[in-house]
Formats: structure tokens, sequence, C-alpha cells
């Protein structure tokens, strides 16, 4: 599965999501096919699911909220063991990353 | 099939070119094959005739060949018989003349029994003496051997007595052995008489042949130079031309019988052998010589000649002597015995003429003329064994030569007729052949024809219906009358011909149908664009509506200016479309709350979560909330409950700032709070663990916390949006909250106003002409 553009490209492999480039849709309904691949993944029952965002240069404020609600989903389902690799490099990631924890304590948030 | 359509192209039509193709083929396949069976035939017939000819030809040279061998043989014979029986009388005579006194006794003897023999009378007219007739031998003794008194002389009639010897043998000799004419016995040169048998006339015949004879001496008249040659033999053996003493005439008149004869002698010598004795004699006519030679009969008119080594012919038929144009000629000599003169060299035929002068032997080609006809004929020559043959004054060694001559014609009769078997036979196949060919022609074409016919009938029909549809006639169809590739194609084209009929006939209505289909189908479209229209016409007005409201629902310039305490000044730039930042100034009772937050994503929706942000903040700033933790998370239960409900797929940050007129509590999860102190100190206060966004969860209790710092007199506060850091210029860089800083500490000694201005040139500068992506929220605080 994959899902691209000029600007961004992200794609599923063996439970593992990747986001890559610059995120910058108009809104929910953008971001509506991401969001249902991500949430397909999460749904796969594998033993560990892994977000990886280090590619990921930017993200907007309606793909922070995207984040937010694959995490109360992945909170909902109680996911043994989700993770989100990200990465200080981008000031965005820093800042909104951390919402996450708070929202399911029990993810695994790997900020390289 | 339309008739008239293919007839008006027959060269052009499938059927035509099948035919020529299958027909050209099938026509130089044949040729090539009958032409080589052709040359073949030629070939073996050629060298069949040939072969033929080359057998034929040495066996017909052989067959003459042999042929000439053995009538050479016969004529050796003929010859070697006649040497003989003389040789026999000779060996008689001569055994007498050894023993003179035998001969004596014989002679006496003879006297006695014969006196018939050896009693002479005169003739008074001739002048000579001779034997009465009825003795078996005529004996004459010429006028100069005769005395006075007409007798013989003493001598003579010795020799005639002696002679009669010859009574006892000649008869036998010549009822025996070879047919000869007579044989005889001549006397010495000093008394040559002349005894021969049978009896004949033979002086009386003499003096009518050869008048003068009894005067001169026999030898010298008859046969000038022989009696010398023999006397030269006898003193010198090597004068002897060959081995064999006897002698041969040339063929000569006989003086007897007045036929062609030849003579051959056999001298006899005296009894010391030094001089000759006479002679003993045989004469065969020319006839007997002439008839094995005559008899040559070579296939239809071959014949045989019998040439003398000077070239003449003394044997050959009256037909062979026309052939080969012999001329006869008397003798011109005019001594001695008449000869017989029918020379090759005299021949009017060229090519026999240089054949007399040379007259090698073998097997030649010659061409003679016969009439204006020039024939070839085949001679054989063929050397006889030499003899000494005499002619008038000597005696030379002559070779008879035989020759055979042949019309070619004749003896290659059998190998023309072969060969004209070979080329009638060669001519009959040619013929067959060419018939075979043609027959094979005409049975390939009528099957070409018949096949062509059925291979193309599928081809022409297509080819001619297709010809009915381009002249419009769509109701043609074809048979199907095959399963192969035709028969498929013309299944195909009555399917085609239906449908091209079908829309031909059915075009009216189907364009009727077509054009009922686009307006149906523009209708539609009219019906989309309107809706489309509508839809439009609602987005906008949705985002006038949104618009509106959050410019609404921010405060007015009157409140930002409401606190004795805080100068306050705010800038905002919506992105394309509706933003969703948000800021807010409450007052109530003197107590102000400065609210900054950001919702995610634009639009009506974002403004509606906004409007509704600011009425639960009013209203719960007025119920006298005044714990910023309660505040913030009762304000968050109310919206999550609200976003819940209108299934608003938003939340948003949310900072408030709480000031009593000393101090400052920041409560809530923003960007990062710029502090600058009256003295330019910057402090930079993090909200991440102030708070969560609004509207994620439904209890942001354990979550929320405060930061209290103290305001000073000339201190500033900076509240943004992401906006403003996250702004990019050409090459895609932040702005950064490190230039914000920056800014913010150098305006520092301005008014909020100033400062809000400087900071947004700066920022404005930086993006240039990039797109600006997010709203731009600016707000600081001043305290005067």
């Amino acid at each position: 599965m994959e899902i691209r553009d000029e600007n961004y490209r992200i794609w599923a492999e063996n439970g593992c999501v990747y986001f890559d480039g610059i995120l910058r849709l108009a809104g929910p309904e953008a971001y509506a096919p991401i969001y249902s691949m991500a949430v397909a993944i999460l749904h796969e029952k594998h033993e560990r699911v892994i977000f990886d965002l280090t590619s990921l240069e930017f993200l907007n404020s309606s793909g922070i909220n995207l984040l937010a609600k694959l995490t109360i989903e992945a909170r909902k389902q109680s996911m043994a063991h989700v993770v989100i690799k990200g990465t200080s490099q981008y000031p965005w990631q820093a800042k909104s990353l951390p919402n996450l924890k708070k929202l399911y304590p029990q993810l695994d948030l790997q900020i390289a | 099939m339309d008739k008239a359509a293919t007839s008006t192209r027959p060269w052009g039509s499938f059927r035509a070119k099948f035919i020529l193709v299958v027909g050209s083929a099938v026509l130089i396949d044949l040729l090539i094959s009958g032409g080589l069976a052709l040359w073949n035939v030629q070939r073996l017939s050629r060298n069949a005739a040939e072969e033929v000819g080359r057998g034929l030809e040495q066996a017909s040279q052989d067959y003459i060949q042999t042929y000439a061998n053995s009538t050479a043989a016969q004529v050796s014979l003929l010859l070697g018989q006649v040497n003989n029986d003389v040789s026999v009388l000779a060996g008689v005579l001569q055994e007498q003349i050894d023993n003179p006194k035998r001969q004596a006794n014989i002679g006496s003897a003879m006297s006695g029994i014969s006196p018939g023999s050896v009693q002479l009378s005169f003739n008074p007219e001739g002048q000579w003496a001779q034997n009465a007739p009825g003795a078996p031998s005529v004996v004459s003794a010429w006028g100069y051997l005769l005395d006075e008194n007409h007798s013989p002389r003493p001598d003579v009639q010795a020799e005639i007595q002696a002679s009669a010897v010859l009574d006892l043998v000649a008869p036998s000799l010549l009822q025996n052995g070879s047919s000869k004419l007579q044989m005889y016995f001549i006397g010495p040169k000093e008394r040559p008489i002349f005894r021969t048998a049978p009896y004949t006339d033979q002086a009386q015949t003499f003096d009518r042949l050869y008048p003068g004879h009894n005067k001169a001496d026999f030898w010298d008249f008859f046969f000038p130079g022989l009696y010398e040659s023999w006397q030269g033999w006898e003193a010198d053996v090597r004068a002897q031309p060959g081995p064999d003493d006897i002698t041969q005439t040339a063929p000569y008149t006989d003086a007897i019988t007045g036929k062609q004869i030849v003579s051959f002698f056999h001298p006899l010598w005296s009894a010391d052998r030094k001089n000759v004795a006479g002679t003993a004699g045989a004469d065969i006519t020319l006839d007997q010589l002439a008839e094995i030679v005559v008899n040559v009969k070579v296939a239809e008119s071959g014949f045989g000649f019998l040439a003398m080594s000077d070239g003449n012919v003394i044997a050959i038929n009256k037909a062979g002597e026309k052939t080969i144009g012999l001329r006869s000629a008397s003798d011109a000599k005019g001594s001695g015995v008449t000869g017989l003169e029918r020379s090759l060299k005299n021949s009017t035929q060229e090519a026999i003429t240089e054949l007399a002068n040379n007259p090698d032997q073998g097997i030649r080609h010659l061409l003679l003329t016969d009439g204006d006809e020039r024939v070839p004929f085949m001679v054989i020559m063929k050397k006889l064994p030499p003899i000494n043959l005499w002619e008038p004054g000597r005696v030379r060694k002559d070779a008879m030569s035989l020759g055979i001559v042949v019309p070619e014609r004749e003896i290659y009769a059998s190998l023309f007729a072969a060969q004209a078997k070979i080329s009638d036979a060669t001519n009959r196949i040619v013929i067959y052949q060419i018939l075979a060919i043609l027959f094979s022609l005409m049975v390939v074409t009528l099957a070409v024809l018949a096949v062509s016919k059925r291979i193309t009938g599928g081809v022409s029909a297509l080819a001619g219906a297709a010809r009915r549809i381009q002249a419009k006639d769509y109701s043609v169809r074809v048979p199907v009358t095959s399963r192969d590739e035709v028969g498929q194609a013309s299944d195909a084209f009555n399917r085609m011909a239906e449908q091209i009929s079908f829309h031909t006939e059915n075009l009216e209505q189907i364009v009727e149908e077509r054009t009922a289909q686009i307006e149906d189908a523009k209708e539609e479209i009219s019906i989309l664009n309107a809706q489309l229209e509508r839809e439009n016409r609602r987005l906008g007005t949705e985002l006038a509506v949104a618009e509106r409201i959050q410019m609404m629902v921010l405060p007015r310039p009157s409140e930002l200016a409401s606190s004795k305490d805080l100068e306050i000044a705010a800038y905002m730039s919506a992105a394309e479309e509706v933003g969703g930042d948000y800021y807010d100034v409450l007052e109530a009772e003197g107590r102000f709350k400065i609210g900054i937050g950001d919702v995610t994503g634009h639009g009506l929706e974002s403004g509606v979560l906004m409007l509704m942000v600011q009425s639960v903040a009013r209203a719960l700033h007025e119920a006298g909330t005044t714990d910023p933790v309660k505040f913030l998370v009762d304000l968050n239960s109310a919206v999550f409950k609200n976003i819940v409900r209108t299934r608003i797929d938003k939340h948003l940050t949310l900072a408030f700032l709480d000031y009593d007129g000393k101090d400052v509590i920041i409560s809530g999860q923003h960007e990062e709070i710029i502090v600058v102190r009256a003295n330019g100190a910057l402090e930079r206060i993090e909200t991440m663990d102030l708070g969560l966004p609004i509207g994620l969860e439904s209890d942001i209790s354990p979550f929320v916390g405060t930061r209290r710092i103290m305001l000073a007199k000339g201190d500033l506060i900076v509240l943004h949006t992401d906006g403003v850091t996250e702004a990019e210029n050409a090459e895609g860089k932040l702005f950064g909250i490190d230039r914000l800083c920056e800014e913010a500490v150098r305006l520092r000694d301005q008014s909020a106003d100033r400062i809000v201005a400087g900071i947004i040139d700066r920022l404005m500068e930086y993006i240039g002409p990039h797109k600006v992506h997010d709203d731009i929220t600016l707000l600081v605080l001043r305290h005067r």
C-alpha cells in the first residue's frame, strides 16, 4: 500500500507505516486515505506497529490531529506495542509528538 | 457471383492470378522435366548412334579387310597352283636334260610309241614344220630350224623327241590342279621349238596373229630380253629379282586362243647349269584370275580389282571399271606379246589417279564422281606376294595389288539403318514425350481451372458481395460453403453486412436515439453544473460565514485597549481561506484573560469550533472561574462534548494568560511564550507541559498545569501561532522562533503596535513572494 504525491510518500510494509516528505493537506477529508491506511495496519493484528516519522519534514496541524486520532485508536484497541519513531531534527516533531504519549502512555515514542 | 463485374477484369481476378501462378508453376515444371527428358533422350540417341556407328564401322572395315585378305589369298592360291603345275612340268623336263641318256631313250621310246608326237611335216605355206593333229601336244619347228629338206635339223629333231616327254605329263597336269589354258615347252635359243598341250593349230594361229614370227628367233620375237635375263641370272644370282625362278608375263592376247592370258615360265637349265635350256610354261586366261576378283561381291555393288605395280589393272568387272573410271588403251609398244593397258594412272577419277601414285596398303576413303554426284567409297589395297615379271626387254620384281572398292553408303547401310532406327526411336520418344507433356498440361489446366473455381469461388463471391455493398445493396449475403478461412471470412462478412444493413437502415433512428441521449446527457450536465454552482455558492457562502464568524469572534480594538496596565496589540492574517487561529482578550471585574489558540484546519467547522471555544471561555470567565486549571478542564470538557455531537473532526491548541494586575499565570498547551524584560532579557516559556490540545480527550485534568511569571513595567509578552515561526521563505527555510525573539528584543522599547508592525514587516520581508501556508497571528502585551 502506498499513497504518494509530489511532496510526500506514505507506505506500509510489514506492520510499519513510513511517512516521508512534507505533508500540508487541507483538512481531515484530505487526510482520510492516510488515516484509513494506518488504521487498517493497526487492525491487522501485528505484534508491533511502527509509525516511522523520521523522514517527515513537516506536518501541519490537521496532520497532527491525524496522529492524535491514530493514537486514540491504538489506545481503544489496547495495542500492546505501538511505536512512533521521530526525530528532533524537525521542530514540529519535538513540539507535537510528546502529546501523543500523554494521550496513550503505553505508546513507545522514540525520538532520536 | 457478379459475372458482369468479374468479366470486366478477367486477368485481374483472384482466380486468374491463382490459375496463372499454379499454371506457371506446373508449366515450368513440365517444361523443365520434359526438356530434360528430351535432352537426355537426344543425348542417349546420339551416344547410341555413335557407339553403334563406331562398332559397325569397325566391323565393316574388319569385314572388308578380311574379305580383301581372303581374296588375296585366293589369288595367291591360284597363282601358287599354276606355279606348282609349271614347276612339276619343269621338274620333269629338267630331269630329262640332266640325264641325256635317259632323255635319248625316252625320246626314241616316244618315237616308237607315239610317232605323231615327234614326226613333223613341212608346211610350205607357212615355211615351218609341225606334227599332225591327233597327238596330245602340238610341236612346231620354225623355218630357221629346218634343213634344206625342210626337215628339222638333227639336233632339233633330238630336242623334239626329248620334249615328247611333255605328252606324258602335261595332259594330266592340265586335267588336274588349277584350270590352265595350255602347258608348253620352248626349246633353247639355238632350237626354240614350241611344244604345247593340248594340240592346237598353233603355227597357223601365230602366222595369223604375229606375221613375220617365222623369220625371227622365237625368243627375241615374242619375249625380247627374257632369255637374256635368265642367262644373266645364271651368271649372277644377284641379278635374279626374286628367289623363285618362275617368271610371269603381264596379260597379253594369246596367239592361239586369242584370249587375254598370263604366262608363267619356269626356265630350264643345261645339265652343267651354265646356260638356259629352254623353258616350261603354262598359260592361264586372265578370266581365271579375274574370276576371283570379279566375283568379289561386297555389299550391293562392291567390287575388286587386281593391279600391277605400275597401276595397270589386270582384273576387274565392267561395272567396277566404269566406277573407277578406267580407260583401255591398245598396246602401243609394238613389240612382244600384245598387252593390255588399263592403268589406274589414266583413270578419269582424280582420287584413283592419286591412289595409283601412292599405292600403300590399307583402308582409305575416296570420293568418286558419279555423274554430278560425288559418292564416298571405301577402298582397301592389299599387296600380293612379289613375283618376277617380264616386260619387253627385261625382268623385274613386281607385286600385284588387290583392291576392294565399296560404296560407303552400302558398307554403312546397316550403320545408317541402325542410326535411322535410333533416330526414329528418338523421334518417336520425343513425340510421345511432347504429347505426354501436352496431355499433362491439359489435365493440369483442367484440374487447375476446376480447383481454382472451388478455391477462389468463395473469394470471388466475397469480392462480388463487397462490390454490391459498395453499390449500396445491403441485402447481399454470401453463402458459407466451407469451414476454412474463406468460410470464416464469409461468415464475418455476412455479420458485417447485417450490421451495416442494420445501421444504415436504422441510421435515422439511431441518430434520433443518440441525439436524445446527448440531450439527456446535456440536461444531466446542466443539472450537475447547477449543483456544482450551488455547491460553490454554498462553499463560498460557508467561507463567507466562517470568515464572518472569525471576525465577529475576535476582540474589538476597544477591548484590546481596555486595560490600564497592559498595552495590547494584535495582528491576524488568514492564509488563503479562513484560518483557524484564535485570540481573545476577556475582561471581567478587572480580571484579564488573554487567550491564543490554533484550530486544526480551516473553514466553517474551524470557525464554528472557534466560536464555541470563545463562547465557552467567555461563559466560564463571566461565571467567575478564576482557577486557570479548572477553567481549561471545563472548557475542554464542554468543547469535547460539542465536538462529539457536531462530529467536527478537529481540535485546537489553546493557552491562556491570566493577569491580575501583578503576575501573569500561563496555562494550556500552545506555542512557546516569549517574554522580553524591560532590560532586554529574553525568556522563552515552554507550554508543552501545561496542557493538552482541546477536543482530543474528554478530561485533560491530568495534563493541565500553570506557570506564573512576574510582569514588571516595560516588560512585554509576545504570543504567536505557528504561522509565524513556520512561515517559509523562497528556499523553504522557516522563519523560526529565534528570529521572532530577536525582533521582539530589538523592538522592545517601542509601543505594542509598533512592535507588532515591526515584526510583521520583518516576517513579510522574509517570506517575500513565497506562499503563505498558514494563518499568521501575533499578539503583543506590554506593561505600561
